[in-house]
């Protein structure tokens, strides 16, 4: 007769929320590795800003413009629009939590129309920079900052359409439960860092 | 699940447990059990099988395979240049192609070679050290060996069409930007690209599977030096290497695109690209060398026969140097303008690295200490290691400061300082990881003799190629200038560096052939041929494709030396689905049976995508957007498209796997309550 302890774990779950899923901790890498990135780019941003005399620099062509400033308005809509959806989240994201399939699927809808919403608004921001991508150091690092945000915007409405129409035509299981949380980390995790940048951005010139 | 079903499975399960069956009923339950494993956990064939197959000892020894190819040609090219520079006023090689071929060897060894060797190591054996059956995320895995396949691929394609980058491996601007029409320096930028992307896939897998993975009870502190070292490089390239996708990026978004972030006419900085390369540069010093300094802890506590002077320390020390290593990268840059105070800071810093990494090198002097050393090929390049990396790290703390830095800069004292440092930190350590581990991942040993022969070859080779370069550089000979003239009177130790390459070389030769001999006739090695303590020793060679039958419990961090037979083992896990058992991050407490990817061709895709995306992005920025497209559409099929995954198409078979008798949970490791 053979004797060896063991530990039985079939009756552990196959799923479970937060720090319990890989996948949580594979998006939190992800994230890392992108708040590294913008970091880096910010720094970028007030490096090249040394350079200049006048932040943003005078437009030659207008004669007014001695500091053409990025216009507020479609920045600051984008920001609060974005600021306020993460009160739906956070309910779709408790929602998947308690297992409420019709609340996830109504937040992902929302969540869906915020991001569409959110990438149109940022189409007219590129506009309210006086400068093109290939004006000048400014633009440049402008324009990139405004873009690299926003294929992370892109990315989240499209993780977002996937989650919606696997709520609406697949099992509502816990695997997708762990996704829709796992959504939601990265939903926050994308405004938070905006709201950063639409300060580095819209204010620090303003500042000074 | 409702009460009463609930209270049906206890009882179900206090019978099994109960249940107590003779040795042989347990032996043939077994082998139905591995029988089914095996089943369960088989790589696919075939030419689909081989794009599909996501087994992590499968994509590591390809990833070892391709980085191995890519050393030897980096070696070639290397060859050519001693070729071209053994006497004064050579024409072996034009002005033109000498520029292509030192930049092509140092973005191949650095980008091809060094890095992704060490993560391939990772991904081989963290599974196999931490107890697990395969990485946490297979997929992202064989992902990154794509992209680092077709990185490695457009280089070297490139290169053949006379179109291979000649700004050297860093590529400064604005030699790199407005001084190189053409597109040989974009090549450059999208392969940087390409094996960043890889690298950081790496990185995440390997972190995630050190998270999350583990075998019951390896809680943090029994976690193996190697796993450590892993996961300190992986956390480094977590940090470093945005900064060269963004390097890299801008500088083709400058070249394609026509941005101005490093056109100094239109407020753009040339420095700032100097920051960018080094703030990731230097820390990839640490990422080629750190995994390095993970092969030759198992190695020393294997030959030494004696547990790890200073488990602790060795383990602050990695991390020390880990933070450290961000704080150097401007040493790089003493010849810029830079200003004092900064200066100071970064020769300061400098310094105080050397001094993890010395504790580092005097614990392992006191294992090796007074113990009774077996003398193997693996110790050998081991022991070559203190002798080339000290070296090294000397010429490294001289070039820390500024006033001499300012002397010896860019000149031969540098490439025999940086050869020291990454032949020494790195390759070394590395070859004795493959004496070490080639039985392993082939069931067979190499040859003791030619091993031997090997060593010496490359241990003398390596010095009489870099140790004249020292003098060469103090006698002022520049770096990457393609000839010299006679009247410089550096004709002699060239010559003598020439020599030596051929000796290194035909060193690398022996091992080749030693391999290829190997493979076929080695001798058998078995489970444990090092009598060595970790656990990927405690399966066969090669490992089963599911790599643990019964996941072990450890207790200690050296679990084959403290009686692994004996201790508890895991049951309960599907052997119809690749199901994998995840524990807690610090603790390694049982949390989920988590079901495991398995083979996909749409990681391939995404590759494929990311492609499009960068190669013809070269051409025009709209293969951006399509690659983009394309890319966003093999995701969705990479979500969506596999009924076979997740309780779908599991092979439940009905039958009730034994339990061994008698069930009894140690206290500190019950599953947790959910």
């Amino acid at each position: 007769m053979s004797t060896r302890e063991v530990i039985d774990v079939s009756e552990l779950p196959h799923h479970e929320f937060d720090t319990y899923d890989p996948v949580w901790w594979g998006n939190n890498f992800l994230l890392a590795i992108e708040t590294s990135m913008f970091a880096i780019l910010v720094a970028t941003y007030f490096y090249l800003r040394q350079n200049f005399a006048l932040w943003p620099p005078p437009v030659a062509q207008l004669t007014a413009t001695l500091k053409p400033l990025p216009e507020l308005g479609y920045g600051t809509a984008n920001t609060i629009l974005l600021v306020v959806s993460c009160i739906p989240m956070v309910l779709t994201d408790l929602s998947a939590r308690r297992g409420d399939r019709r609340w996830s699927q109504i937040g992902l809808l929302i969540a869906v129309a915020v991001g569409f919403t959110a990438l149109v608004l940022r189409s007219f921001e590129y506009a309210a920079v006086y400068f093109r991508w290939d004006s000048n150091a400014y633009g440049s690092v402008v324009w990139f900052l405004l873009g690299m945000h926003m294929l992370h915007l892109a990315v989240l409405t499209t993780e977002a359409v996937l989650l919606t129409i696997w709520v609406f035509t697949r099992e509502y299981d816990m695997k997708h439960r762990v996704d829709i949380v796992t959504l939601a980390v990265y939903w926050y995790w994308v405004v938070g860092i905006w709201v950063l940048i639409y300060a580095v951005v819209y204010f620090t010139p303003r500042l000074g | 699940m409702s009460e009463s079903q609930k209270a049906q499975k206890t009882a179900e399960a206090a019978e099994v447990s109960n249940f107590t069956i003779s040795e042989e009923e347990l032996a043939a339950a077994m082998e139905r059990e591995r029988g089914e494993l095996e089943k369960t956990w088989a790589r696919p064939t075939g030419v689909w099988g081989w794009l599909t197959d996501t087994d992590h000892k499968a994509i590591a020894l390809r990833y070892i395979v391709t980085a191995f190819i890519f050393f030897v040609l980096g070696g070639l090219e290397a060859a050519l240049m001693r070729i071209q520079l053994a006497r004064p006023n050579n024409h072996f090689l034009s002005p033109d192609q000498y520029n292509q071929i030192f930049t092509v060897h140092g973005t191949t060894m650095m980008f091809l070679f060094a890095v992704p060797i060490m993560t391939a190591l990772g991904i081989y054996l963290v599974p196999l050290m931490i107890g697990a059956r395969d990485v946490a995320f297979p997929r992202v895995n064989l992902f990154g060996y794509y992209v680092y396949l077709i990185g490695g691929i457009l280089l070297y394609a490139a290169f053949f069409l006379n179109t291979g980058p000649d700004a050297g491996w860093f590529a400064y601007v604005p030699l790199s930007s407005a001084y190189s029409p053409g597109k040989r320096v974009d090549i450059w930028a999208q392969m940087i690209t390409f094996t960043e992307l890889s690298a950081l896939a790496g990185a995440v897998v390997i972190i995630g599977s050190v998270f999350k993975m583990r075998a019951p009870g390896m809680s943090i502190n029994r976690l193996p030096l190697f796993v450590w070292a892993q996961l300190i490089t992986s956390f480094m390239i977590i940090f470093a290497m945005p900064s060269v996708m963004l390097a890299s990026g801008l500088l083709a978004s400058d070249r394609l695109i026509d941005t101005h972030f490093f056109n100094p006419a239109e407020g753009g900085d040339p420095i700032l690209y100097q920051h960018l390369f080094w703030f990731f540069g230097h820390p990839e010093v640490y990422i080629i060398f750190i995994p390095g300094l993970g092969f030759i802890s198992p190695i020393i506590v294997a030959f030494a026969r004696r547990k790890i002077f200073g488990y602790t320390a060795m383990v602050l020390s990695l991390i020390s140097t880990g933070f450290i290593g961000f704080g150097l990268w401007v040493h790089h840059m003493f010849a810029t303008p830079i200003p004092q105070m900064g200066q100071s800071f970064f020769t300061a810093a400098s310094m105080v690295i050397s001094i993890p990494t010395g504790v580092q090198i005097f614990c392992w002097i006191a294992t090796l200490w007074g113990s009774r050393l077996n003398l193997k090929t693996p110790l050998l390049f081991v022991l070559g290691f203190f002798w080339v990396f000290v070296l090294g790290g000397l010429t490294g703390v001289m070039l820390a400061s500024v006033p001499l830095d300012l002397q010896i800069h860019d000149t031969f004292f540098v490439v025999a300082h940086l050869h020291y440092v990454l032949i020494g930190g790195a390759v070394f350590p590395l070859f004795g990881a493959f004496y070490y581990w080639f039985p392993k991942w082939t069931g067979r040993l190499l040859s003791e003799r030619a091993g031997r022969l090997n060593f010496w070859l490359m241990f003398i080779g390596f010095n009489l190629v870099f140790f004249p370069m020292h003098q060469l550089g103090l006698n002022g000979m520049p770096r990457r200038v393609y000839t010299y003239l006679p009247e410089t009177g550096w004709s002699t130790l060239n010559l003598i560096a020439s020599i030596g390459a051929f000796i290194l070389a035909s060193g690398v030769l022996v091992f080749i052939i030693n391999v290829v001999w190997a493979y076929r006739a080695g001798m058998v090695a078995g489970d444990n041929p090092w009598a060595a303590e970790s656990l990927e020793w405690a399966v066969s060679s090669p490992p089963p494709n599911f790599n643990f039958h019964n996941i072990p419990v450890v207790q200690g961090r050296y679990p084959l030396w403290e009686g692994i037979e004996n201790a508890p083992v895991v049951r309960g896990l599907s052997t119809t689905k690749r199901e994998a058992l995840v524990t807690s991050v610090m603790d390694a407490q049982p949390e989920l049976r988590f079901e495991i990817p398995g083979p996909s061709i749409w990681p391939l895709m995404v590759a494929l995508s990311a492609a499009v995306m960068f190669i013809v992005g070269i051409f025009t920025p709209w293969a951006i957007l399509t690659g983009a497209i394309l890319a966003g559409i093999a995701l969705t099929c990479w979500f969506f498209g596999d009924p076979n995954y997740e309780n779908h198409t599991a092979r439940e078979t009905g039958k009730k796997s034994p339990t061994i008798s008698p069930v009894s949970r140690p206290p500190e490791l019950q599953p947790k309550e959910i």
